[in-house]
């Protein structure tokens, strides 16, 4: 599994975020300067048009397990990239940087990642 | 000695014929400069960065503003139907649709250049027979296309277009929305610079905004290893889980 969280994190540390959000306005949805880092399982990938969006839960020291979703690139865009669906399944624990969403419930992509929301 | 010179000079002949075989520009049957294949969208070798996956205009290349012309600036409402209606899986429109960071692929034949941008699959289909543009027409997101030839070069115009958004600068200045009138002519200059890339040249012609026509000149690099896969599909309305930037919580 951390062989597997070190693939995913390279995997998306190789693209540039801001240039994956074409379709949504990152500035209207995310506060670029609250930076989050999530520590989860994938619960489930959506590797879908206009942007990918896969789940992960995180569980906090007191067993606390909090629901996060998160959004890439288009399918196309990652995968022109060398980027498939195989990289990113459910039950993979990954690690994910972003940014929370303005509304405060969400978290979404910083330079690496994408963005997400819990 | 006779024969060594006779050997060189065969030997320069066989290079010169290699060399010329392989930065020699491709041609349809009919003698035309061909385009058919897999692109990097265009993209400057300098200018304005965007906080974006799009090219963007370089603002230093614009002609001034027209006085008392149409707004070219506007700034956000609130309302995401104004503020990107993308979100709600509005077209891009052209030129900005044109220059988003996706694949673009040129498909031509004597009649016909149809390019197809992987971003929401923008198809424009540009007749190259001469014809002019068509009429009575209502304003549209992509415009009408027409082609002609001067040279090697393929010029396509393109007019009768909505008021839309330029480019995706926004992104960089959301007080910063840059807009283009229903008045826009959009002329493209398509050439081949070598045998690895195309030179593509914008000249938007605005006169409700600009005082003068104003160009940019791009490069779109031919990705020939991409034609194994084609374009993906782009289907929008698929999951587009944030209708007007608002993302439901999952």
């Amino acid at each position: 599994m951390k062989l597997r969280s070190f693939v995913l994190w390279l995997a998306f540390a190789s693209l540039s975020a801001l240039p994956l959000l074409a379709h949504h306005s990152f500035s209207a949805e995310y506060d670029d300067s609250k930076p989050v880092k999530v520590t989860g399982v994938v619960t489930k990938v959506e590797w879908q048009n206009p942007h990918i969006w896969f789940y992960v839960d995180s569980k906090d020291e007191a067993g606390k397990v909090t629901h996060w979703a998160f959004s890439g690139g288009a399918p196309g865009q990652l995968m022109r990239r060398g980027i498939y669906k195989e990289v990113i399944q459910p039950g993979m624990t990954v690690v994910v940087d972003g940014f929370r969403a303005k509304d405060g419930s969400t978290a979404s992509a910083e330079d690496r990642i994408p963005e997400g929301k819990k | 000695m006779a024969k060594s010179v006779a050997l060189i000079f065969v030997f320069s002949l066989a290079c010169l014929y290699a060399q010329n075989a392989s930065t020699a520009t491709p041609r349809t049957p009919d003698g035309k400069p061909d385009f058919s294949g897999v692109y990097e969208w265009p993209k400057a070798s300098s200018g304005e960065r965007c906080r974006c996956s799009a090219t963007v205009f370089d603002r230093n290349l614009m002609s001034p503003l027209k006085p008392g012309g149409e707004p070219f600036l506007e700034k956000p409402n609130g309302d995401p139907r104004h503020d990107e209606p993308r979100n709600f899986c509005m077209p891009a429109g052209f030129p900005s649709g044109m220059l988003s960071a996706n694949a673009v692929q040129f498909v031509q034949n004597k009649n016909y250049l149809v390019i197809v941008h992987e971003f929401q699959r923008m198809t424009r289909v540009i007749p190259l027979d001469g014809r002019p543009h068509r009429k009575g027409l209502e304003p549209m997101y992509y415009g009408d296309p027409v082609g002609h030839w001067e040279g090697d070069t393929l010029v396509i115009e393109t007019t009768n277009f909505k008021r839309w958004g330029l480019d995706d600068y926004y992104y960089t200045d959301k007080n910063q929305y840059r807009m283009h009138s229903d008045a826009l002519k959009v002329t493209e200059h398509i050439s081949w610079k070598n045998p690895k890339a195309v030179a593509y040249r914008m000249t938007i012609d605005d006169p409700k905004t600009f005082t003068a026509p104003w160009s940019e000149d791009f490069t779109m690099a031919a990705k020939p290893e991409w034609d194994s896969t084609g374009l993906y599909e782009y289907v929008c309305e698929e999951n587009n889980r944030c209708p007007g930037g608002k993302c439901p919580a999952p």
